[in-house]
């Protein structure tokens, strides 16, 4: 996303799918996952007319409330969507004005998807070619068409590709920046985008900074902090601009010596995890081995976090009890960029305390605590978390939160019932603003962005073109938008570049004074601290980032357009020879990670001949921690199981009801029930993802400290699923993994 | 002359909306206080995984008009409101059965943690009204759970449903909504969402 048109979020907003005239579902499962989110698809459907197409491997609650369901093999959307576009090319049912005006590079999406004819991607995904081409047919009809996917798409070794092709194919149907269009991927829980806009991410700095010194040297100047002081936190410089250990990989960097020569020459050695369910990444039983192995381990959580419980080390382990939601303050930031207040219901109960107060205390201790709160420029005067959210709001100008204020955001919140929830937009005392001021928002008095890249608005009232983002040409081809395509009330009618205090005089037909020139010196968009860049391109109708084109190659990538990849552990061996997995990696996020070595190891299918689909149960959240401790939740979904076919359970041997071992790729097994259905193919088993505190048969109850077990235990899905992780981002390959499953 | 009220409460739940996604169930049971194993309100699946087919309701004690459960108890516990709503006394119920016998929909429940796994007092959903004790009272409360008809409240498992499927209130109001929404249908957004 962030690659294709310049942001990494959410385009349009959850009401606006009510406008949308085709609604299509890749990879998600609102209906367990966002039941309120669904309610505004079916909103669509019911009052629209809206089609609602789900492509899924599993018949999913979501599917169940389909116009056209098309059930595909997993890891195979890339074939299916190429299969979608030539489709449409043939057609002519592209829209040749906004690929002329907004896209870079279209072409070679063209020449590519030749290949992927409706007899090919029938093969390849399994999908009928007559369901394609009905799904097709009925997509490209409708204007405007909204997409929609979550971890379904991301969760593979192939995810960016996947997430690039979609959106790609929103902009061959003029889809992009327009009510009841975009890309709307639905975040996996609470506040995900808005603890990605804090840079809890492996590869880059608050607001998606990269870690170029350069960067570094302007957060070191937002923080109040001196830049050799940080630089001098780091074992050695280089350090400081590398990324790090990713979420999905950590575990390698204790147990793989072989990795140490990324990682300044040292195995990890310390963990603390704040609230965060890391057995929901794939082989949790390399994630025991590496908890075993670390020296120190320290859980943050309201919960007891049931890696606690998994690891069977004996010391240096602490849990340290956090307050919930409801017990601290903040902002929180939904799926659609809008900011909410959170206001403390009540103090924190018995010894749990909030988050930002446990790292208050570690910060005194480690020495640093001046400098940790030094950027709020209160000393210990400040008031949290006012100041820490108005030093957000100044620091993050990349998207835009400068008009984010602590007091914007809470009168929004108070506010709550005068805004309309499919257009966002205020009455009375908000007039004309979007709730939660939706990033980007780029003043104190702009009212935010409901919908990113529309030009049918003014950029002051929530209008812009596509990012200028990497670079203004390419191989002497323009990368800037065409004449002519602008929002409205520009002063600059076509594409132009970011703005900088070169170009803002040209660009906004205005003269600095001399005051202001020195204040600007060597200032652009991204690092102006006195809001004047901002404030004139607004004043002429420009967007701060410019205005450029979408681009469909992205040539820093691996792939340069997306491409279709069989899984590591793919279903289908004879397929892989014809489409690989990309060469290994050595220094992925510190790692060494395979890709075509473990592709062509072995043929996996043949000792693994079943294909796993995995999700979530509506009744559970992530690895089920909180929701498995309440009663009600664990009365309606409170055993583990893997559901399978009768023709399958029959073939192997395994009635309903049965207990069955399941064996995967890597070491790992779980035993668990049998359950008949027909939500998945007669190859294929469901498994949720939400089970944790059973291992390998062996109840994890009484590793509990004293009565802080859940209701509900059950066997991680994750200690079975495959080893993978995507190319570009190292998400984990939760999606296509292979097992044996025998009658326990 | 004072008016007369016709007024008869109904629960209806669209099936082409429900998701099955149990927040009614789980919002009844945490309002009330209910025990595990209890279920005033379940949602039914059928058909689960066959294409085209799959159908979610979410179904409780229906009120009905002609309640069989009233017409077959011993011990005469049951009682119609006139608003339609069906209520018992657990202080008279003797926990029998026959109710659930009676009952077209399964919606009569029983405790089964007593000794010997008997059956204890009868328990359903009292459409959020409580019982024959004091309105709002403590004993009320404890024996029925909230009374948030008293307080002109929603009843908590509409109140909560995320895709507005599952109606509650007047028949004729209900039915006004159902004729409203089918004659909406594809014309384009009419209302707010959480007036849906």
């Amino acid at each position: 996303m962030a690659n294709t048109w310049g942001y990494g979020a959410m385009t349009n907003h959850i009401g606006d799918m009510q406008n949308s005239k085709a609604i299509i579902i890749f990879g998600a499962n609102p209906a367990a996952n966002h039941p309120i989110a669904m309610q505004h698809i079916l909103k669509a459907k019911e009052q629209n007319g809206a089609k609602i197409i789900v492509v899924d491997p599993r018949y999913s609650k979501t599917a169940a409330k389909s116009d056209i369901y098309c059930r595909i093999r997993t890891g195979t959307d890339i074939a299916f969507m190429y299969g979608m576009i030539r489709l449409i090319l043939k057609n002519k049912w592209y829209d040749q004005s906004f690929i002329q005006d907004r896209v870079y590079g279209m072409d070679e999406i063209f020449k590519e998807c030749e290949h992927y004819t409706p007899e090919v991607v029938e093969d390849i995904t399994g999908c009928p070619k007559e369901i394609l081409i009905q799904a097709t047919t009925a997509y490209a009809a409708a204007d405007p068409g909204c997409l929609i996917w979550n971890q379904g798409w991301t969760q593979h070794t192939v995810g960016s590709s996947n997430t690039r092709l979609g959106s790609i194919l929103q902009l061959t149907l003029g889809n992009m920046g327009k009510a009841g269009g975009g890309c709307n991927i639905l975040r996996g829980h609470d506040n995900v985008q808005g603890s990605t806009d804090m840079g809890c991410l492996a590869d880059t700095l608050p607001g998606y900074y990269g870690l170029a010194e350069g960067s570094w040297k302007y957060f070191a100047k937002q923080w109040n902090v001196d830049f050799d002081w940080l630089k001098a936190r780091f074992k050695t410089p280089d350090m400081m601009q590398k990324k790090g250990f990713s979420l999905s990989l950590w575990i390698h960097g204790v147990l793989d010596e072989a990795n140490n020569k990324n990682n300044a020459d040292a195995p990890l050695k310390a963990l603390v995890c704040i609230g965060n369910g890391i057995s929901t990444i794939t082989q949790t039983h390399k994630m025991k081995e590496a908890l075993d192995k670390l020296d120190l381990v320290v859980f943050i959580d309201p919960y007891v976090n049931d890696a606690a419980v998994i690891t069977t080390r004996n010391d240096n382990m602490f849990l340290l009890p956090a307050a919930s939601q409801v017990e601290t303050e903040g902002t929180v930031v939904n799926t659609s960029r809008c900011a909410q207040w959170r206001y403390k219901v009540v103090d924190p109960l018995y010894e749990a305390r909030a988050d930002h107060e446990i790292l208050f205390d570690f910060a005194k201790r480690f020495g640093f605590y001046d400098q940790y709160i030094a950027g709020m420029g209160k000393g210990d005067k400040f008031v949290w978390p006012d100041d820490a959210t108005n030093e957000i709001a100044k620091a993050l100008k990349t998207i835009g939160m400068q008009g984010r204020t602590a007091e914007r955001i809470k009168k929004h919140t108070t506010n709550w019932h005068l805004f309309n929830d499919t257009s966002l937009k205020g009455r009375g005392v908000v007039e004309k603003e979007y709730y939660g001021l939706p990033w980007p928002c780029w003043t104190t008095s702009h009212p935010g962005s409901p919908v990113l890249y529309n030009l049918s608005l003014p950029v002051s009232q929530g209008g812009m073109g596509f990012r200028t983002r990497f670079g203004v040409e390419r191989n002497g081809e323009s990368l800037l938008a065409a004449n002519g395509s602008a929002p409205v009330g520009s002063r600059i009618k076509g594409g132009y570049d970011e703005i900088t205090a070169k170009n803002i005089e040209e660009l906004a037909g205005i003269t600095l004074s001399e005051d202001e020139k020195k204040l600007l010196e060597g200032k652009n968009w991204k690092n102006d601290d006195s809001g004047l860049l901002n404030k004139y391109a607004l004043e002429a109708g420009l967007a701060p980032y410019g205005n450029a084109r979408a681009r469909t190659i992205v040539w820093e990538f691996i792939d340069n357009i997306p491409k279709h990849r069989e899984p590591l552990h793919s279903f289908r061996h004879d397929l892989t020879a014809k489409y690989p997995a990309s060469n290994d990696n050595p220094n992925h996020f510190r790692t060494n990670v395979r890709y075509i070595s473990e592709q062509t190891k072995q043929e996996w299918v043949k000792d693994y001949p079943i294909n796993i689909v995995s999700g979530r149960l509506v009744e559970h959240m992530g690895t089920g921690t909180e929701t498995r401790a309440s009663k009600y939740l664990a009365e309606l979904a409170g055993e583990m199981y893997g559901e399978i076919h009768p023709k399958l359970g029959g073939k192997l041997g395994i009635n309903d009801g049965d207990m069955m071992w399941v064996y995967g790729t890597g070491e790992g097994k779980i035993k668990i029930k049998c359950k008949y259905g027909y939500t998945v193919d007669e190859n294929s088993v469901f498994l949720p993802q939400n089970f944790s505190g059973v291992w390998s048969g062996e109840s994890l109850e009484k590793r509990y400290p004293g009565v802080t077990a859940p209701y509900a235990l059950g066997e991680n899905s994750n200690q079975i699923t495959s080893y993978g992780y995507d190319q570009q981002t190292s998400c984990p390959e939760t999606k296509c993994s292979l097992v044996r499953l025998e009658k326990a | 002359m004072s008016k007369v009220d016709f007024s008869r409460m109904k629960f209806y739940c669209d099936e082409t909306l429900c998701i099955d996604c149990n927040g009614c169930v789980v919002a009844c049971k945490e309002a009330h206080e209910v025990p595990v194993g209890v279920n005033r309100r379940k949602v039914v699946t059928i058909n689960e995984g066959i294409v085209g087919k799959e159908v979610s309701v979410s179904m409780a004690c229906m009120h009905c008009t002609d309640a069989p459960c009233q017409q077959v108890c011993p011990v005469d516990c049951f009682y119609i409101r006139t608003d339609g709503i069906v209520l018992h006394d657990k202080n008279k119920c003797i926990g029998c059965g026959y109710c659930l016998f009676a009952c077209p929909f399964g919606a009569p429940q029983f405790p089964k943690d007593g000794a010997f796994g008997t059956k204890g007092k009868m328990d359903k959903c009292t459409m959020c009204a409580g019982g024959p004790e004091e309105t709002n009272s403590e004993k009320e409360r404890h024996l029925y759970g909230q009374n948030r008809i008293a307080e002109g409240k929603v009843p908590m498992c509409a109140s909560m449903c995320s895709t507005k499927a599952l109606l509650v209130g007047d028949a004729h109001e209900v039915a006004l909504i159902k004729t409203y929404r089918a004659t909406k249908k594809g014309q384009g957004i009419v209302t707010d969402s959480y007036g849906w």
